[in-house]
């Protein structure tokens, strides 16, 4: 019976004397699920675990209750795995059709009717209907991105492991996409790392933060935001008491620490103002509770 | 993509073809990338009688324009027997668009030099580059490094070493001929000398990529013959030493034991199947 789930334990990696993971407990079922983390966090590495692109040096990892150590379970994940990886390269010459049927012929897909089919739908969904004959090399690096996307999505996977799906893609575009995982997550288990919060507060139920190889938060969203409530003030000039500040449009700072000063302006937190305050070492729970005026 | 889609009045006048040539265009423009209003205006003739199909007119004209036309070699591959998908997988590495061509025109072009110098340094130099080309050919067709999609490839599901043994047919099926069309030109007999040499060395790299990168491999295997054949050319005044049937046999017997190594260790093929 395969279930609908991952779950890893005191999964770990290292890279020679680079230890990118380390003790990373998780369970991820259907929805979105967002990783967050500076780089070298970790983030691709946890990902091409998922993916199967990457051995654990420890631990066990199980996809929808498959171990991919065991060959033939191997391949039955793969059966049921899309996956963008963060470096997307193509073969020389390639136009975005023949890339994705490529991908498709080797997803077993050999029925050249259902295939191009299923190619088409994909493009059609990341945006991609007027470009299927458009050599890769001649696109834009978010024309590309939608490529390396589009191959993923193909034959609609329970699981979609996708490394920085948005990154150089257009704001329109990137609420298409949002609107087309979403709809997949569903009934699928979609994790995403991305460095753009915004993603992450529009798409995910939950985030996973990772600082230096280990698990920093694992849960809701807005219960990340809500740390923060309190915890971020606005002022004419940058706050010596903030973790960090810096200067809005409005011509005023924004301050995230801690510790506001007493009769500070605060203002209403978001998704980035909380993990910036989880990377800069705030406590996960606020030491004293402040009303938010903002 | 906007927001924009065919009111009524406009898709009526569209599907009864009553619409101005620039109102059509403008329709069609934006049916290319809209599937909602290519729906409608289906719709629409087949309600007024029209009775064709545009969903399917549509797909065989995207077909047309976006699926890639097979190449020569695809073809060729297609006519000797190999299924269509199977033949679009061997035709896509990036050993067939650029580097096989290469080799063979390494090969071609030492063909000449050798008939050029004369006949026992000619001869030398032949066999020295000749047998190293199919193995470095065969690794470029599935080494990471020479192919930037890799990524997504390695976590399908099709069997590494099928598409592995699939390419090598393929460029042996290639390369022999026409290498051994070139040699034809070198003086001497050693226009058929390198050919079990040149096997038995892909056989090794296929092994030797079950511990190392496969171009790796074909590196250090082309190397250490390039010392052999140097060695022996300081030794003696011709190749008979590679062309006697003890070598022969030995080249025979290193491909075997070497494809049974492959065999046996196949699912340890490093690079492209990192997991053990």
């Amino acid at each position: 019976m395969v279930t609908a789930s991952i779950s890893l334990r005191d999964v770990g990696r290292t890279f020679g004397a680079t230890r990118a993971l380390a003790g990373v407990d998780l369970d991820l079922g259907p929805g979105v699920t967002g990783l967050l983390g500076p780089n070298g966090a970790g983030k691709t590495t946890l990902l091409r675990l998922l993916a199967t692109a990457l051995p654990p040096s420890q631990g066990k990892v199980r996809v929808l209750g498959l171990d991919p150590e065991v060959p033939a379970e191997r391949t039955g994940i793969r059966r049921r795995l899309g996956y963008q990886p963060q470096e997307a390269g193509f073969p020389r010459g390639f136009t975005a059709f023949a890339f994705v049927d490529y991908i498709a012929l080797l997803k077993e897909q050999s029925q050249p009717a259902a295939r191009h089919a299923e190619v088409r739908r994909v493009l059609d969904l990341t945006g991609l209907s007027d470009l299927g004959a458009k050599r890769i090399r001649a696109m834009s690096g978010g024309q590309r991105r939608r490529v390396s996307l589009a191959q993923a999505l193909l034959g609609s996977p329970p699981v979609l492991i996708l490394d920085e799906p948005t990154t150089g893609v257009d704001p329109e575009q990137r609420v298409t996409l949002r609107t087309v995982l979403a709809e997949l997550a569903r009934t699928s288990i979609v994790v995403l790392s991305t460095h753009q919060t915004e993603d992450v507060a529009a798409l995910c139920e939950r985030v996973i933060v990772l600082d230096r190889g280990r698990v920093r938060y694992d849960g809701p969203v807005t219960d990340l935001t809500g740390q923060a409530a309190g915890r971020v003030w606005l002022a004419d000039a940058p706050d010596p008491a903030a973790s960090i500040s810096w200067r809005t449009g409005t011509g005023r700072y924004r301050n995230v620490g801690t510790r506001a000063r007493d009769g500070a302006e605060h203002a209403e937190p978001s998704l980035e103002d909380a993990y910036l305050l989880l990377l800069r070492g705030g406590s996960p729970e606020p030491e004293t509770t402040q009303e938010v005026t903002s | 993509m906007t927001g924009w889609h065919l009111d009524d009045d406009m898709l009526r006048r569209y599907a009864g073809r009553t619409d101005s040539l620039a109102e059509g265009a403008s329709a069609e423009q934006h049916l290319l990338s809209c599937e909602r209003c290519r729906a409608r205006v289906s719709a629409a003739v087949t309600a007024a009688g029209g009775g064709i199909d545009l969903a399917a007119v549509w797909d065989r004209t995207r077909d047309a324009v976006e699926v890639p036309r097979p190449s020569v070699f695809e073809r060729l591959l297609r006519g000797a027997g190999l299924p269509a998908h199977e033949a679009r997988l061997v035709a896509v590495a990036s050993a067939f668009r650029g580097v096989w061509l290469t080799g063979v025109a390494v090969v071609l072009a030492f063909a000449a030099l050798a008939a050029a110098i004369g006949h026992a340094r000619g001869e030398w130099l032949f066999l020295a580059v000749a047998p190293v080309v199919p193995c470095l050919v065969v690794a470029a067709g599935y080494d990471p490094w020479m192919d930037p999609a890799l990524e997504p490839e390695l976590v399908t599901p099709y069997p590494a070493l099928r598409l592995v043994l699939l390419r090598t047919i393929a460029v042996l099926a290639l390369a022999l001929p026409a290498v051994l069309l070139f040699g034809l030109v070198v003086p001497g007999e050693t226009a058929f000398a390198w050919l079990l040499p040149a096997v038995g060395f892909v056989a090794v790299v296929l092994a030797a990529s079950t511990w190392f990168s496969p171009l790796r491999s074909a590196i250090a295997v082309s190397s250490a013959w390039l010392a052999v054949i140097w060695l022996l050319a300081a030794r003696s005044g011709s190749p008979d030493a590679v062309l006697q049937a003890r070598a022969q046999a030995g080249f025979l017997a290193l491909a075997a034991a070497s494809f049974s190594v492959f065999v046996l260790r196949r699912r340890r093929l490093r690079r492209l199947r990192p997991w053990r």
